[in-house]
């Protein structure tokens, strides 16, 4: 048996984890944040750059893509969450989808409007953020401190529970 | 002096052949633009086709377009990537990454030179009809000359190609939770060069896509 084959028939499951145990390292060193995100002009977002994470405020960063059908439930939560604190949290959802070909700005405006947006919505067509977040599957939901530190996050749907404990958590931080 | 200039001057002088053998040694090779990534492997110790290798000699058919491409004939730089339509996790990721780049090659006015090749390993199920249904949710532009879902012609192909000799493993699975089989996978991205060597292997299952766009350039130039 070859090299090749001894490799093959160790099989996946170790390259795996090695290469997603890299993605979450790159998170943990918190490596590239804070990132300026580009907004769009959308129901409760207006065109301009965000700091993401905001400074001196707890933030909730969703990452979703409009291909995404968890994406949509997740901003019921968010949408929850929104209404329960108002400004004292900052809150933006953004999409690494790059617009053009056939996805255009108003499609991605349709989409937040069907789904009830009413916060900041930001674009990452070089997936900056979704790398230092070392998001490896959406919806991806963060939360930071006003320190501007990761309190807690989660891949996959999040509930509105769960969401607001953890926004609790970061507005207890010191 | 550029990679192919250097490379006919090689070749000239009989250096082509002598320089082949000896990628694990030196941090540069005559068939690839971009330098030995930082690893701790040597590209023949990988179970995929690593920086500097040649892509496996396979063909595989197109359905969307009712070809079939040559993998060592693609006279343009390409990006691969290989997937199940079905996966709700990683594979979205990729495919959404490789979209991502796809469509920079569109704005940016370079789509012929740069050729996409998302390979399915599910070809039980993934069929022009589905695979024409995914693009269209994912919002990938396939009417876009540079971009041609591969589909292995069976499950045993599928097992060749892209296990085989891609090294991406993949295994049926039977989640309880769900009516259908899965997959679990491994994931990969190749950045190939014109000459069907690989510049980058992207061992991650959430690429960036400004890391493969930047590596684009450079071979690309």
């Amino acid at each position: 048996m070859n090299r090749r084959r001894v490799l093959l028939a160790l099989g996946g499951l170790g390259l795996t984890g090695a290469s997603a145990w890299a993605v979450r390292n790159d998170a943990a060193s918190g490596s590239g944040l804070p990132i300026e995100v580009t907004t769009m002009d959308a129901p409760g977002s207006e065109a301009g750059e965000r700091r993401v994470p905001a400074a001196d405020a707890v933030t909730v960063v969703d990452l979703f893509a409009t291909w995404c059908s968890p994406c949509k439930e997740q901003m019921d939560a968010l949408a929850t969450v929104r209404e329960s604190y108002g400004e004292e949290v900052a809150m933006i959802s953004v999409t690494n989808e790059r617009l053009g070909g056939s996805l255009s700005r108003e499609d991605l405006r349709e989409w937040w409007r069907e789904n009830d947006g009413a916060w900041a919505l930001g674009l990452d067509p070089d997936s900056e953020l979704m790398s230092a977040l070392g998001a490896s599957g959406l919806p991806y939901v963060a939360v930071f401190d006003a320190e501007g530190a990761v309190r807690w996050s989660d891949s996959g749907l999040t509930d509105a529970t769960d969401l607001r404990g953890a926004v609790d958590d970061a507005l207890a931080t010191p | 002096m550029d990679r192919r200039e250097y490379l006919r001057t090689a070749a000239a002088v009989g250096l082509a052949g002598g320089t082949a053998g000896c990628a694990s040694v030196l941090d540069s090779n005559p068939n690839v633009a971009l330098g030995e990534p930082d690893r701790e492997f040597d590209s023949e110790d990988a179970p995929y086709p690593a920086w500097g290798q040649r892509i496996p000699d396979v063909a595989l058919p197109a359905p969307l377009d009712d070809r079939t491409v040559e993998l060592r004939a693609i006279d343009r730089p390409s990006v691969l990537t290989f997937f199940y339509s079905h996966c709700n996790t990683v594979c979205p990721v990729l495919l959404s990454t490789m979209r991502n780049v796809h469509t920079h090659t569109l704005n940016e006015g370079y789509a012929d030179e740069v050729a996409f090749f998302p390979t399915t390993f599910d070809p039980a199920r993934d069929d022009a009809d589905r695979l024409r249904t995914y693009a269209d949710e994912m919002n990938v532009a396939t009417d876009a000359d540079n971009w041609a879902f591969l589909r292995p012609a069976s499950e045993d192909r599928a097992t060749q190609v892209v296990q085989e000799q891609f090294g991406v493993m993949f295994e049926r699975t039977e989640p309880e939770d769900m009516d259908m089989y899965m997959f679990t996978h491994t994931a990969l991205t190749l950045l190939v060069n014109a000459d069907g060597y690989v510049e980058r292997a992207y061992r991650t299952d959430s690429p960036d896509a400004e890391r493969i766009l930047s590596d684009l350039e450079t071979v690309r130039s």
